[in-house]
């Protein structure tokens, strides 16, 4: 029992801060049934002991920071990252209907998919991983996704970032395409596109009008929680 | 400089670290030469179904373009469509997998080695007997198999996999276990076709993946080393191919040792090895490496900078060797097969195997 305990009537409760380690060790550990467990408590806990929101960014978020610092070093590798990452969602599940909706409607929304004609999708799901992480609001669209449903899905979400990935040559042009087509619909204007994968570059960003291109997902999250 | 060789003189050379007139050439042009069939209009789904246009297009690639070696990789979808998992066949695109068939973790348990006399392990090994027939007499042939790793994940999906890795490794092993069984028939399928090599699809040993401890566990230790000694047993010369951008080098070349290792360079990703580095290190001391033209510049590039691109790679290979006492261990190949894609320049590969002709002159 931690020094921070309250015991209410003889039951115990666990403190802010043991909350928030539980929380972060889940997902630096890969419990995703710890990371429920210590979700459904700060429900329990309530509002007065920690915030939901709180719960997310300093003890999941924080968790998953930690563990894609890990990766960039090389000091954990893919299965770890993923299962930390299937925690995340896991405590996230529970506590994201917790947060009012004020907040929620505050959330920056985020739209990521695979070019048409690629299946890889690891990278993606680790750049989503840690733009959720970063606080956005992210629909996956998965991979082998044809231009026009990017295209017509960030209008229809009225999302604020549109990223993209593509690992393969062939298929950078879906790319293009794509911000060619919110170019027509008239919605590049009011969303930042983003993209990555090995063969992109921050030139061939350039070229194609996308705002940003980044090597990794830690990029792709800070340079998101900069501009927005 | 040695007088001018005949492809199969060469290549033996270069893999016994010998003298060479010029280095070793083969752009990884398998599908892409699909083109070269016929009135160019075959569809993918065609060639990767009948053994006689799959063994074609190498027949017609050698003419074409004039190679060292020819290595029949067909797609990664193999085995794992043979498995049962669903298989996407495009017109004009490499086949993918798009159904994967493992749900639970007690479906890892149900796997059962596919009769390799069916399906596209059949059609794989008939294709390659056929091109192996045509070419033995003017270059060295290999085929190209997937290792179980990957066959692994193709039919498991690979994020469940890695999990899978993390949750249910005894699950996992017992599913490798009847991948390195087929890859097994697999091989004693391949000797069979004449083949004077084999080359393994080792992509998961890459440490943007995994680290060496899963890698040895999952992969290297129980089910690589047995399908490599096999493959040496059978008459056939062990080769590697992985694309990854950090490839596991001290496994996959020092441990394993195999005769070829074909390898990318991602130069935008730090610590991805180049040319120069790899063989600074010394992995092209007992190994004929091969590598590393970005796939891109074939699609991207005009035959000029190819041309350029190519000259390059030469001279930092041929100063690479000479600064570490080696005569032709480094074979000028592209990091991973040509995008067989419609808009990949034929023009582009033949720039790049003619200038490495001129500029790989030793
Ligand atoms: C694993 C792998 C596969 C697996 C993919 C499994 C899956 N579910 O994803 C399988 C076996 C299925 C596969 C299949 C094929 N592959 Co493959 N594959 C790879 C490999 C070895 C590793 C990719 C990977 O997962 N890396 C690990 C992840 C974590 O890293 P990442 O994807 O790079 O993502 C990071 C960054 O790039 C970045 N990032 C990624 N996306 C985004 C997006 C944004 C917005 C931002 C900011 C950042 C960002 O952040 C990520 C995390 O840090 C690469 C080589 C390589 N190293 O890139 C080849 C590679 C991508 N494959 C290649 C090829 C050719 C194929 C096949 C066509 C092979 C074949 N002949 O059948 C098929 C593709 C079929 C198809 N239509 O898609 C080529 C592509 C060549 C090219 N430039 O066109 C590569 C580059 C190998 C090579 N050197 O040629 N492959």
């Amino acid at each position: 029992m931690g020094e921070y305990g309250l015991h209410y009537g003889g039951k115990y409760m666990s403190s802010r801060e043991e909350l928030l380690d539980k929380l972060a060790n889940a997902v630096v550990s890969g419990k995703v049934d710890m990371a429920k467990e210590g979700a459904q408590e700060v429900l329990a806990a309530g509002n007065s002991v920690l915030t939901a929101l709180d719960a997310i960014n300093e003890g999941l978020v924080k968790g998953m920071s930690i563990v894609g610092d890990k990766y960039a070093a090389y000091q954990v590798y893919l299965p770890q990252v993923l299962m930390s990452a299937h925690t995340m969602y896991g405590g996230l599940d529970i506590l994201l209907p917790a947060i009012p909706k004020s907040e929620v409607e505050n959330r920056k929304k985020c739209l990521i998919a695979v070019v048409e004609g690629d299946v890889h999708d690891i990278g993606k799901n680790i750049v989503k991983t840690m733009i959720t992480a970063s606080g956005f609001d992210v629909n996956d669209l998965g991979k082998d996704v044809p231009v026009q449903k990017i295209v017509e899905t960030a209008e229809a979400d009225q999302t604020n970032v549109v990223a993209m990935s593509t690992l393969m040559t062939p298929t950078m042009d879906g790319m293009k395409a794509t911000i060619d087509g919110l170019i027509e619909s008239g919605y590049r204007s009011k969303c930042k596109v983003i993209i990555g994968g090995a063969p992109t570059s921050p030139s061939f960003a350039e070229t194609i009008g996308a705002d940003y291109r980044g090597a990794n997902a830690q990029d792709a999250a800070s340079y998101l929680k900069e501009v927005l | 400089m040695a007088a001018e060789m005949s492809h199969l003189e060469r290549a033996s050379a270069a893999l016994a670290n010998e003298e060479v007139d010029r280095l070793t050439i083969y752009p990884i042009a398998c599908g892409v030469c699909r083109k070269l069939i016929g009135d160019g209009n075959i569809t993918y789904r065609q060639w990767v179904n009948d053994p006689k246009l799959f063994a074609q297009a190498f027949i017609e690639g050698q003419k074409y373009f004039d190679l060292d070696f020819a290595i029949g990789l067909m797609d990664l979808s193999v085995m794992a469509g043979d498995l049962g998992a669903g298989v996407r066949m495009d017109e004009q695109n490499t086949p993918f997998v798009d159904k994967h068939i493992v749900n639970g973790p007690e479906d890892y348990e149900k796997f059962e080695v596919p009769d390799i006399k069916k399906g596209r392990s059949a059609v794989l090994l008939e294709g390659t007997k056929i091109f192996a027939d045509a070419l033995n007499d003017q270059v060295i042939t290999a085929g190209f198999i997937e290792g179980p790793l990957l066959a692994l994940s193709q039919s498991a999906g690979a994020e469940r996999m890695f999990m899978d890795i993390f949750t249910n490794p005894s699950a996992v092993h017992k599913a490798l276990e009847i991948m390195t069984d087929y890859d097994a028939q697999m091989v004693e399928g391949f000797a069979k076709t004449g083949v004077k090599g084999l080359c393994w699809d080792y992509l998961w040993g890459n440490y943007a993946c995994l680290g060496d401890a899963e890698y040895h566990e999952f992969e290297a230790d129980k089910y690589a080393s047995k399908l490599n000694k096999m493959t040496v047993d059978n008459g056939m010369a062990m080769c590697i191919h992985n694309c990854a951008d950090l490839p596991h080098l001290d496994t996959q070349i020092k441990e394993f040792k195999p005769s070829i290792y074909s390898m990318a360079y991602y130069p935008l990703i730090s610590d991805s090895p180049s040319a120069s580095q790899v063989i600074e290190k010394g992995y092209a001391d007992h190994c004929l490496v091969a590598g590393q033209v970005d796939p891109q510049v074939f699609i991207r590039s005009s035959a000029e900078d190819v041309a350029k691109i190519t000259t390059n790679l030469c001279q930092e290979v041929k100063t690479a060797l000479c600064k570490r006492n080696l005569k032709s261990s480094y074979c000028i190949a592209s990091g991973c097969e040509i995008p067989p894609d419609i808009n990949c320049k034929l023009e582009n590969i033949k720039s790049m195997v003619d200038t490495a002709k001129v500029e790989g002159r030793m």
